[in-house]
């Protein structure tokens, strides 16, 4: 052992055992410091103040009982090596908890100083080395993805010049060109435009690798998003004589999801479907809701390709998935596309798999969570069983005072729907998903259980913090307006849950009525120049 | 009609040539600068209505440039769109906030690039800064 003093933690509630370990330890080792306590409460309290060498824990404490005393304690401190002390008849428990990422278990009754010596080295020794081990993968992720986005930043560069120069002679900007020399350069650029597409996919799946994939909710129509991405693929689909078709529940309700990221699930798929379909066949998108499943919204993209094969359906969704058949597998892309779309369904909380036969055909199906004004509001409306007695609609506005041309605020406004969070009680209030997509101006609606004179604090606290925002005070025009919700005074026949849900949809129509600015359109995915 | 005059700031020669050729085809007169010093040193000389801004730039990065723009009485009313190969993540947000017009990733679509610039020359950007509600 080092020359460090050897600090144990003994979590041990029978004094009798307390003793008789601490002085196997004290027999066996010169320099050792022992801290004994009975609870795990008080052993996790000391392990908030200082790292101990290593923790001998018995599992059945006053506080705590069997896996679940392992499994608080090394939540709590993963990284200090722990050693179960376990009962002769609990051996079973013990190789739970080793599983689990202890280090070794002493049974009580056979523990001598040697043992408990040996134990403990090897036990310092195993954590160290794991832990090393953490760490290098860390650094390696982390190098990974640091290499990854700098190469696609670094590839971006001449790849801007190639499309550049090929655009200027397309365009006829250096002089006339014949049909055949214009033929080849649009080859060139459609490679160009390849490649810039892998170069997307490269980064976004180095971050969802490493979770920096983000999804900002929203209340959002979904019709809206599979009629922008027809419009999108409807030239990829057309030139290789492949029908594209929608059949669109008509009562679709509104969805709580991310208009960017699902635009990019969408794309994805149709365009691979556009792709593994031959001429004559036809893609076609669907939206519609299942009975048995009355949260969430079904999307599928169906095709009339060649199917996959019961293999393939097992490995589609991972990374650098490429299919072996693939007839054109010079252009099947990097293999990422489905994997981030997978990730960034999963981080909507929904669902993606596909069905096909050989032969018959995919379908590529996702859900997303229907958006449910009445669900989010319910702990707002009611308390303990009674109507809050006086609800408020806060509005907030946020307008930039010069529209820029381009681009969208999408991160300010993130930004600001957090502060406005922030400045509300999470039991009493409601900050409302924002509504539509993200567009140059915000509204962000919050339902707050107080009279108009209290709501008067949290205006101004709201005002306060977003005026912080740098830059934006010079670039905004904040608004807040409150309005009070009015509420059933007789109880009359209707129960708590009726009279709740007619208050969500009274506050509603009050938010479909006052939200009568215009936004202008969602925030447009750059395209590929053709 | 005097045509409208745009700034390229870029440190890649052939896209700066690139550029150049596409905007003299839309009828506008350019102008070029290839560092963050020489960007606003034009921009005080030239005058030009409207700049095309690439971030990564030696002596003094687009921010730097953005930064010197808006601090200026006589410059931070010229619309700058940015046009980088960096992250829109990371930068989109900021380039906007620091006073850009618009954010273009590196390689950007000719058509949208024509038409941000056309409607950045537009009356609507003439707006003067209205205060603060208190």
């Amino acid at each position: 052992m080092d020359h460090q003093a050897t600090n144990v933690l003994l979590v041990e509630d029978n004094p009798g055992d307390a003793d008789l370990v601490r002085l196997r330890l004290v027999e066996g080792q010169a320099d050792v410091r022992v801290n004994c306590v009975s609870r795990l409460s008080d052993g996790l309290a000391f392990l908030a103040r200082e790292t101990p060498t290593l923790v001998l824990l018995d599992l059945n404490l006053p506080d705590s009982h069997g896996a679940e005393t392992f499994r608080r304690l090394m939540e709590h401190s993963p990284n200090v090596p722990v050693v179960v002390l376990s009962g002769q008849d609990d051996e079973v428990l013990a190789m739970k908890a080793v599983h689990h990422g202890v280090q070794d278990y002493l049974v009580k009754g056979n523990i001598s100083s040697k043992n408990l010596e040996r134990a403990i080295r090897y036990a310092v020794e195993r954590q160290a080395l794991l832990r090393a081990l953490e760490i290098s993968q860390k650094q390696q992720l982390d190098f990974k993805n640091r290499f990854l986005s700098h190469v696609s930043h670094e590839l971006r560069t001449p790849l801007t010049c190639i499309h550049q120069y090929v655009t200027l002679l397309l365009d006829g900007l250096a002089g006339p060109i014949a049909p055949e020399q214009s033929d080849h350069l649009k080859t060139v650029l459609k490679s160009v435009n390849q490649l810039h597409a892998m170069i997307r996919d490269l980064l976004e799946a180095t971050r969802a690798e490493s979770g920096k994939l983000r999804v900002e909710p929203r209340c959002i129509a979904l019709g809206e998003l599979v009629q922008q991405t027809i419009a999108m693929l409807r030239p990829t689909a057309d030139e290789k004589k492949v029908g594209l078709e929608i059949g669109l529940d008509q009562r679709l309700p509104l969805v709580l999801a991310d208009p960017d990221r699902v635009l990019e699930v969408l794309i994805n798929l149709v365009d691979n479907a556009i792709k593994f379909t031959p001429t004559e066949g036809s893609v076609m998108v669907q939206a519609n809701m299942v009975e048995a499943d009355p949260g969430f919204v079904y999307i599928s993209v169906s095709d009339t390709g060649r199917g996959i094969s019961p293999e393939a359906k097992a490995l589609i969704f991972e990374r650098l998935y490429q299919d072996p058949d693939s007839i054109d597998n010079n252009r099947s892309g990097l293999g990422l596309g489905l994997f981030i779309c997978r990730e960034i369904v999963r981080l909507h909380e929904g669902r993606i798999w596909v069905s096909s036969e050989p032969g018959q055909g995919s379908t590529f199906s996702f859900t997303l969570p229907v958006y449910s004004l009445g669900k989010l509001l319910a702990p707002v409306i009611t308390h303990e069983n009674r109507l809050r007695t006086s609800l408020v609609l806060v509005r907030v506005d946020l307008t930039p005072l010069s529209n820029p041309p381009r681009g969208n605020w999408k991160e300010t406004w993130q930004q600001c729907l957090e502060i406005v969070q922030r400045c509300v009680y999470l039991d009493k209030d409601l900050v409302l998903p924002p509504m539509g997509a993200s567009g140059a101006a915000e509204t962000f609606f919050i339902v707050a259980a107080t009279d108009l004179q209290r709501s008067g604090i949290m205006t101004t606290r709201i005002r306060e913090q977003l005026e912080r925002v740098s830059d934006l005070k010079t670039k905004c025009k904040l608004t807040i307006t409150t309005v009070p919700v009015e509420l059933p005074s007789g109880h009359g026949d209707a129960t708590l849950e009726q009279q709740g849900e007619n208050v969500a949809s009274s506050i509603t129509r009050m938010i479909l009525t006052t939200r009568e600015r215009s936004q202008p359109g969602p925030g447009k995915r750059a395209k590929d120049s053709n | 009609m005097p045509k409208p005059k745009i700034l390229v700031v870029d440190d890649d020669p052939d896209l700066v040539r690139a550029l150049r050729l596409r905007l003299r085809a839309n009828n506008y007169e350019v102008s070029t600068a290839s560092d963050g010093y020489a960007a606003i040193a034009s921009a005080q000389k030239d005058r030009p209505s409207l700049i095309i801004l690439d971030l990564g730039l030696p002596v003094g990065d687009g921010f730097v440039v953005l930064d010197r723009l808006q601090s200026s009485d006589v410059l931070s009313g010229i619309p700058v769109i940015v046009l980088s190969a960096r992250d829109p993540q990371a930068n989109e947000q900021r380039a906007l906030r620091a006073g850009a017009a618009a954010f273009f990733q590196k390689p950007a679509d000719n058509d949208e690039l024509m038409n941000v610039i056309r409607v950045s020359l537009g009356p609507e950007t003439a707006q003067p800064r209205a205060a603060w509600p208190s």
